[in-house]
């Protein structure tokens, strides 16, 4: 397989989000990798202490002409994810459309990040620029249920607001929107959370539709950080593989992180002693411990395929 | 296992040299590997055009303040490659001895990069600070003939002029309590291609096997080489592949093949055997 992705992500010293999370899993899948760092943290900002340097607009702008001046500006994926920073955000933007002209086949993975649970934990001025300029150029979107009724201005009540949800998201670039997260009431109870996904498909006789899935999955009760980064990251590889099947891809991607975040709660527990809550350090995702299940993830979630199609 | 690397080396965005060559293999066997990105580049020098950022000595040292002010500067090896700055040096140097202090039993794995051939590639001013400073700190290091300063000339292969010779010494402490020194000498075989980042994984396979085995050099070394091997193997094939018959592969086509070489560095066959000379 002779796949090369660039992703724009953070650095951290120790542990595992931004490109620390993305990059050995998809390179023990066989994906070339080339990253550049938009920050280099200590560590995540979750922890009680965290210090590092970040990379300007202009200073990415520096290494995207290093590669292009050798010509090996050629990729087959982009993957990005946290950004604090518009003009950051607008120089992808420009990096993006000028490798979607070098490779028109080129598909670009993005996770939105912008907030959780009503509320923005990013400069609020991303948003536009999100909105306007990045998601226009995404081929997969994953988004949570905050993200997604900011991106198209709509609250999610139901199901149908989250199929309505995706279908704008569709119409604004994505062709495969995931909802990665939404708290729209599970049918296996409260101990799971719901999760969406939306691909367009053009049938055989050439008209179009959309294939939606739905997975129930379980709930953790820990604040895991890396865990979006590793599922963009995951994503990108399974619907490389299924590339027409949504439902597959999906069933891989939840599977490892099931298997990722099963093994870190454990190694948590473990660490920090009975009755006490884990740390941020000892919370870490156990990323390479778990390099057997993200090479060959036993699945342990159904999606299911809901049958509605819309144009 | 648990065990935890400090790499402090380059990062290119495309290829593989410093912490991009050192990660993916150690993270493979199964280390814990924290990376500091002494430099940020596109790719290596060696490319027509190169372009990026450097850290400084500060920068190096407000990231190790982040990591001890969260009582996590606990680490079983510190790993060090190319460096061109003597402050920056200096700083890992401080560096090393505060995480020695808070654990005695780190092991501190050092490429003394200094040049090649007969000639320098860094500022002169690194010698002394490497000689001074950086090896007394080391506990194992992995210089080439230049660096190591050998006033003799290296004997030849056995094999002939194909090959070249590696040797190895190692300082062990008997049972009944007396010194030894354990002496490894390999024929490795000569490939006709410059090379980059191959030292860096060198240094990153000689930390995990003498890790496995730390009192059998000749197997560490065996299990090294072997997987430098695979590695340089896989990658000059296909660098020809893309280079077509008769003409001499690029630099891009000469990066390493490095995530296609992860069976090879999880399991490496041995293909050359040490010769324990004393």
């Amino acid at each position: 397989m002779e796949c090369r992705v660039l992703s724009i992500q953070s650095h951290v010293v120790r542990g595992y989000v931004g490109n620390k999370s993305a990059t050995f899993p998809l390179q023990v899948l066989g994906f070339e990798v080339d990253s550049i760092n938009s920050v280099q943290f200590s560590n995540h900002t979750g922890y009680a202490h965290w210090k590092g340097q970040v990379l300007t607009a202009d200073e990415l702008n520096v290494l995207y002409e290093g590669i292009k001046l050798n010509k090996v500006n050629h990729y087959d994926y982009i993957l990005t994810g946290y950004s604090r920073d518009t003009s950051f955000l607008e120089t992808v933007v420009d990096i993006i459309q000028e490798l979607k002209k070098a490779n028109p086949s080129l598909v670009y993975v993005c996770d939105p990040v912008m907030g959780d649970h009503g509320a923005m934990y990013v400069p609020e001025n991303l948003l536009p620029v999100y909105r306007d300029k990045v998601v226009p150029l995404a081929d997969i979107l994953t988004p949570n249920q905050f993200e997604a009724e900011l991106l198209t201005g709509r609250k999610v009540n139901t199901q149908e607001d989250a199929f309505e949800v995706m279908d704008l998201l569709h119409k604004m670039g994505p062709e495969t929107v995931v909802l990665t997260s939404s708290d729209l009431p599970s049918k296996k109870g409260d101990q799971f959370l719901v999760a969406l996904g939306s691909q367009k498909i053009v049938k055989p006789d050439g008209s179009k539709t959309s294939q939606k899935i739905c997975m129930d999955i379980p709930k953790v009760d820990a604040v895991f950080v890396g865990t979006g980064d590793l599922f963009a990251a995951m994503l990108l590889a399974w619907t490389h593989h299924h590339p027409k099947d949504l439902k597959a891809a999906c069933e891989k991607t939840v599977s490892v992180m099931h298997h990722v975040i099963k093994r870190t709660i454990t190694y948590a527990n473990e660490m920090a002693g009975p009755g006490k809550r884990p740390s941020p350090a000892q919370l870490e995702l156990r990323m390479v411990q778990s390099k057997a299940d993200i090479e060959n993830p036993a699945i342990v979630v159904e999606a299911k395929v809901l049958h509605k199609s819309s144009q | 296992m648990e065990c935890r690397v400090l790499s402090i080396q380059s990062h290119v965005v495309r290829g593989y040299v410093g912490n991009k060559s050192a990660s993916f293999p150690l993270q493979v066997l199964g280390f814990e590997v924290d990376s500091i990105n002494s430099v940020q580049f596109s790719n290596h020098t060696g490319y027509s055009h190169w372009k990026g950022q450097v850290l400084t000595a500060d920068e190096l040292h407000v990231l190790y303040e982040g990591i001890k002010l969260n009582n996590v500067h606990q680490y079983d090896y510190v790993l060090t490659g190319y460096t061109r700055d003597t402050s920056f040096l200096e700083m890992v140097v401080d560096i090393v001895q505060e995480l020695k202090r808070a654990n005695p039993n780190l092991v501190y794995v050092c490429d003394p990069v200094l040049g090649d051939h007969g000639s320098m590639y860094v500022p002169q001013n690194l010698y002394p600070v490497y000689k001074n400073k950086v090896v007394p700190v080391a506990d194992i290091i992995t210089p080439n003939q230049f660096e190591a300063d050998l006033r003799i000339s290296l004997t030849d292969s056995l094999l002939g002029d194909r090959f070249l010779v590696s040797l190895g010494s190692q300082r062990q402490v008997r049972p009944d309590g007396s010194r030894a020194t354990q002496r490894v000498r390999i024929e490795v075989p000569k490939v006709d291609a410059v090379f980059v980042g191959t030292g860096d994984l060198f240094a990153a396979m000689l930390l995990a096997w003498t890790h496995h085995y730390p009192n059998d050099l000749k197997m560490a070394c065996e299990k090294t080489f072997s997987v430098m091997h695979h590695v340089i193997q896989r990658t000059i094939s296909y660098a020809h592949e893309l280079a077509g018959p008769g003409r001499r592969p690029s630099p891009p086509q000469l990066e390493l093949r490095m995530v296609q070489s992860k069976a090879d560095i999880e399991d490496p066959a041995i293909v050359t055997e040490a010769t324990v000379i004393s």
